[in-house]
Order: C-alpha cells, then structure tokens, then sequence
C-alpha cells in the first residue's frame, strides 16, 4: 500500500508542493484558524483567555469608530484603485511609444515602488507640513491654499490616498508595460489595414488584450488598499481625530496599544469578509469580460 | 517617558526578533543573566560599559546587554518573548505600563526584596519614581530613568521681541503673552510647539496644566473621570485660545518635527524635558519651571527596570545587578555620562554631583523641578485607553473641532465607562 502510493504520480506531485504547503500551513492556515478562536475570546495577551461567545461581534456592531473605519476603508479603496490602475495605463501606454529617455522614465517612474515607506512617509511629512512644506509653497504661488493635508482631519485621507498612489503607480505600470509586450503584433497590423484609427485599436484591440492584467491589478490593489497600514502608520497614525484610522490601523490600535486582541481578532474577521466579497465580485465580473488570447 | 526616535523602525523589529532570552543559566559557576533595552548612542555606550564594570567586580555573575530596538514598542516585544518562554532577566520598560507587567505572572513583584534587604535604600527614589512602579501592593520595578517638563526657550528670540526671561513665577498669562508676541506668520516663526497627535505625548503636557489649575485626572476613589473639571476646561480653554485665536503655537503632528525648528529658531519656547537638549546644538536656550496657575506643577515620566522570572539563581543575580546599578556613585556616573537626571535624591549629596551640572548647563533647574512633580498619571490596565479618550479630546480642541468642555465631557464620558468595564 504504501509502496503503491509512493510509487505513484500523485504521491511525487504532493512531495513536490510539499514545502510550500508547510509553509502556507504555518504560516497562512495555523494563523486564520486561530484569529477565528480568539474572535470568540476576551484575551489581553497576558493573562488567561476566557470565552466571550460573539460578545465581540455584538460590541462591533455598536462601535462607532469601527463603523466610521469600514467607511474610510471603502472610500479609500473605491478611490486608490482606478486612480492607481487607470494613471497606470496612461503612464505605460505613454511610456510604451519610442520616446526618448524612455527608459529613464520607466526607471523613474518605478523608484517609489522601490522606497522604503517609512522614508516615503518621512518625505511627506515634510512636503505636506502646513507651515513649512514646499507643496503649499508652491500651490501659494498660484494663489491656492494654504492645505492643512495631514493635520486637517477632512483632508488627511485623500492625502493618503495621493502618496499612496505615487508610491504603487511604478508597479502596476511595470505589469501593463509587459502586457502590451504581449500583444502580438500582427493584430495590430491587422486593425492598421483595417483603418480602425488610434482610439478604434486602442478600444477594440489593445484594452480586450490587456483585460487579464487589468483584472489582476485590480483584485490585487483592491485587496491591498483595503489592507493598507504602513503608509498611515508612519504619517497621521490614523489621526487627526480617527480621519484615517481604517480597518487595520483600528485592529492595530485594538491589539497592540490597548491589549483587546480578541476584539482585534473580530475585526480581523470584517476585514476577511469583505476582502472575500470584493475579490469574489471581481471575479465573477472579470471572468465575463476578461479575453484571453488562446 | 523617553522617546529614542530610532526611524528605522523596521530594521528595529528585525534586530529585536533576532535577540532571544536564552542565556543559559548557570555554567561552571557563573550565572548569565540577560538585560534588554533601548537605548543606543550615548546612552548606549554608558550602558555597555556599565556592564563590563559590573562583571569584572561580581566573578559569579556575567550580565549580557542586548538591545530591543525602539522603546515605544518594547512592551509587545516583551510580551511575546514571554510567550515564546524565552524571555530576558531584566528589561527596560516604560512607567506607563507598570499595571500590564503587574498582571504578568513572569514579572517578579520587588516588594518582598525591598522589604528584605535595606541596602537599596529605597525611599531615596524621587517619589514620582516609587510611585510609577507602585501598582497596588505591588512592586513591578526598579527606577531607571526619571523625566519632567519644564519651559525651554530661546533667549535670542525673547532678546529681539524685547520680552524679559520667562521667571519661576510666570503665569499662564505670561506664557500667553510672550507667545503671541514671539509670534510672527510672515517669518513663519511661532512662540510655542505643542504635540497634536492625540498620543501619550498630548496629553502628559496637558496633564501638567490640569494639575496647575488644581485639577486631577481621576476621582481620588480612580471611579471616575474628573478632569472635565473646571480646571480641566481652563486648561483646555489655554490650549484652544493660543492655538485657534492667537494661532502662536505650532502643532507638531507627533514626528518630532517640533525639535529640528525649535533649533532653527523658529520657536520660541517649548514644555520638553532633558532628553531633548542634546538636539538643540544650534540655540542658546534658557531653562525655566513650567508657568504656573494656582501652582506650578509639572509631570514626570519615570521608567522602570523591570525583572522577570527564571528561576532563583538568576532572579538573585538580576536583583544584585539593579542595586549595584542605580546605586547612587553609579547612577551618578551614569548622569555624567549621559545628562539624564538624578535617579535618586542622594546622588545630588555625591562629590561628583558638580561635574555634572557644570557638563549640562542649566540642568539644575530640571533637578529642582522633580520636587514639582508631585502628582502622578493613575497607574492602571485601562491607562492606555483613557489616555487615547483624553488624547482625542485634547486634539479636537486644538484643531478648533471641539469646545473644550464639550469635548472634555465626551472624554470623561467613554472613561467612565472603560473604568466600570475594567480591563
């Protein structure tokens, strides 16, 4: 019996997979299994956990700054993703063309990406300042402003958003390029004879083909923006007066300033839900309008 | 409450889950023992050579100093290396979390100790200190390091707006006055800084002016919130005035930003504490106590080492290490070393007490105004969450959100009720 399992394909296939199957288990499964037991616990992380049942839950539902924070968490993302994903198209299908310094444009337009985000938020701090930050000086001088930006809690959030923004834009950027590598050039010869026209190609050619890679940026932004917290972490921390305290900064703020980590848990239990939700949308949608070349 | 700003948080984090616990405990007669802090540059090098002086004197104890990395996170570090069961012998901790650490089995209550051996001299501790590891009837630490506000201010720019010095018995109408004054948009130049963030760091400085105006925090039975008092509101109404009407005060949005300006010359005067001198090269600053209102009152921010248990042999060695290094000759030259105040008040009897306020100018004025600090923040579980509610209140009011006493009141309000939950 065990000869014949050994010896068989499946058994060399699941040796094969075996490492990162350990490494998703203990790492990813042990990990969401045991947030979901201590979404039912009141646990301060040093003493003894006891069972709370879905007292967590119940304390969720009539919590204001957990309700204000799904909002921003949503608004953030419906702002962050066809901001990042649709610059991004621009900037590629630009720097796509034989321009000149074309690869310093691309080299430049990646380097955020490649910038540690506690130097990225340092940056911001200083460029943002009220007072002493250039980006006032200069929007003074064209008779705008001045901007509080960070400290002025019904500006903080878009500020987030435009620094993190600028900070992933050299990413996805760096996806389409690659997608429109990929669209073999005979197709768009093709439109060419047809006379399909620059917008016609671009509409009826090049965006079907660049469906999956649009597909996959967005699921794959829409699931980091609800997820963001580094960017805030080192700028507003989530102030001024909670205007960028989303869903993980809260959770941040539950487990490891206030001990609750079993209310942190139930947030964390949210988030998944609606991580679950958006994705699960998306690709029913994408599975729809996503062309794939064969 | 010392803040190592270290920006590297990250590379931090990596050291610090590079670090483990593990000493072995005994071997050929020698007890390791492990210490964890924070502390880096000059204070760093104290630290270590403290400890080679230490092991080269005490043949059957060898000490191993490792840093944790940034202070501000040490507590969820500590707490997840006694998870792990590896977890160091003495540790470097904040005063604020005294009342977390005094719910951790692991952590060893020093009051059996203190009561069993004499030669610590306790009582020579600043009482602020006794009292910030005092959680009930017991004792979670040992005196590391003790901070208080005073009024640090920039003589050349009183000079050129023709204010006399701040004196000892400035009020808060002085403090007002000079700032407006000191104060001018076209140079982008301010009289005073104040922390905004909401944080620990917003509220400890209004703390002090709640206290001046003879407020207090808590209700004295610790049931209730107390500091939407009128005195609480007074403060707070200081506060809202200078910094939406008069508009002289510059809000730092908790990244330290107040400090690099402050030795630019573009403000006048901030409430800070010892540890900030050393970023002020470029000033010639004067050092004043706090204005006062019905006092002058001022807030210290003690730290404490704290032990954690590994058995006897290394809890002893731990125990001999801490009162060999806050005693006073070496707490004394640690002082030298670093500018951080007397830990005890018998250090400033010591013949070296000299040398050290001669190396730090102007830091007598500090060690005097220890006797200024007379109150102390409650030391409870649920601290954190009634600061972050005292935070929010007090920030809303800065930003012209909120008047101080209807935002006092909602505070006062939600800490109420994290008081009736408990932890």
């Amino acid at each position: 019996m065990t000869r014949r399992l050994l010896g068989s394909e499946h058994a060399a296939g699941w040796l094969f997979v075996l490492p990162a199957v350990v490494l998703i288990g203990v790492f990813g499964i042990i990990p969401i299994g045991w947030a979901l037991l201590l979404s039912f616990q009141h646990n301060d992380l040093l003493t003894a956990p006891t069972w709370v049942g879905a007292a967590n839950y119940r304390e969720l539902v009539h919590d204001p700054v957990f309700r204000d924070s799904i909002r921003r968490t949503i608004i953030y993302t419906l702002l962050f993703v066809p901001l990042s994903v649709g610059g991004a198209l621009g900037v590629a299908l630009f720097l796509y063309r034989p321009i000149r310094l074309s690869r310093f444009y691309r080299t430049a337009v990646f380097v955020p990406v490649a910038t540690s985000t506690v130097a990225t938020g340092i940056i911001f701090n200083w460029l943002l300042d009220p007072t002493y930050g250039i980006a006032n000086f200069l929007l003074g001088k064209v008779g705008l402003g001045p901007y509080g930006f960070f400290q002025d809690p019904d500006q903080a959030l878009y500020a987030i958003v435009a620094m993190t923004v600028w900070g992933w834009l050299g990413f996805d950027v760096i996806i389409y390029l690659a997608a429109l590598q990929g669209i073999p050039q005979d197709l768009l010869e093709a439109a060419e004879l047809d006379n399909a026209g620059r917008w016609g190609t671009f509409r009826h050619v090049i965006l079907p083909l660049l469906s999956p890679a649009t597909l996959f940026l967005i699921v794959w932004s829409t699931i980091n923006a609800l997820q963001v917290f580094d960017e805030i972490y080192v700028t507003t921390r989530g102030g001024p007066l909670h205007a960028t305290t989303v869903l993980v900064y809260y959770l941040y703020n539950q487990a490891f300033e206030l001990f609750h980590a079993g209310y942190a848990a139930a947030v964390a239990e949210v988030l998944f839900a609606i991580t679950l939700v958006f994705s699960i949308a998306q690709l029913w949608i994408g599975n729809r309008r996503v062309h794939y070349t064969s | 409450m010392r803040r190592v700003l270290l920006l590297a948080v990250l590379a931090a984090a990596v050291i610090a889950s590079g670090c483990g616990g593990s000493g072995s405990s005994a071997s050929g007669g020698k007890v390791n023992i492990v210490l964890w802090h924070g502390y880096v540059d000059v204070e760093g090098n104290a630290l270590n050579a403290a400890a080679k002086r230490f092991n080269a004197t005490h043949p059957k104890i060898h000490v191993t100093v490792q840093n944790y990395g940034n202070a501000d996170y040490a507590l969820q570090k500590v707490l997840t290396a006694i998870r792990g069961g590896s977890y160091p012998d003495i540790v470097y901790l904040y005063g604020s979390w005294a009342a977390n650490m005094a719910r951790t089995p692991k952590a060893v209550d020093v009051a059996p100790l203190i009561k069993a051996d004499p030669s610590i001299n306790w009582n020579d501790f600043w009482p602020a200190e006794r009292q910030a590891v005092t959680v009930g009837d017991k004792i979670v630490g040992v005196p590391a390091l003790v901070d208080n506000l005073a009024l640090v201010y920039n003589k050349k720019l009183f000079d050129q707006a023709g204010i006399p010095h701040p004196t000892a018995d400035w009020t808060w109408d002085d403090l007002r006055a000079a700032a407006k004054k000191l104060t001018d948009p076209s140079a982008k130049q301010f009289g005073w800084a104040y922390v905004a963030d909401g944080s620990e760091d917003t509220v400890w400085r209004f703390d002090a002016l709640l206290w001046q105006a003879g407020g207090d925090i808590l209700t004295p039975d610790g049931k209730h919130a107390a500091f939407n008092s009128e005195a609480g509101v007074k403060a707070a109404t200081l506060l809202q005035q200078m910094a939406t009407v008069d508009h002289s005060v510059y809000l730092d949005n908790g990244n330290g930003n107040y400090a690099n300006l402050f030795n630019s010359g573009k403000i006048g005067m901030l409430f800070t504490g010892p540890w900030d001198l050393s970023s002020f090269p470029d000033v010639d600053y004067g050092i004043q106590i706090l204005p006062g209102d019905v006092n002058h009152n001022t807030i210290s921010g003690p730290d404490q080492w704290v032990m954690l248990d590994n058995g006897d042999d290394r809890r002893n060695a731990a125990w001999t290490f801490l009162k060999w290094f806050t005693s006073a000759d070496e707490a004394m030259r640690w002082s030298i070393a670093t500018g951080d105040l007397p830990i005890r008040a018998s250090q400033t009897r010591t013949p070296d007490y000299p040398k050290y306020t001669a190396k730090y100018p102007g830091i007598d004025t500090f060690v005097q105004n220890e006797e200024n600090a007379v109150k102390a923040r409650p030391v409870i579980p649920t601290y954190n969450e009634i600061s972050q509610a005292m935070g929010q209140a007090i920030q809303a009011v800065l930003l012209g959100k909120a008047e101080p006493k209807a935002a006092l009141d909602q505070a006062a309000q939600q800490v109420d009720q994290i008081l009736a939950q408990g932890s």
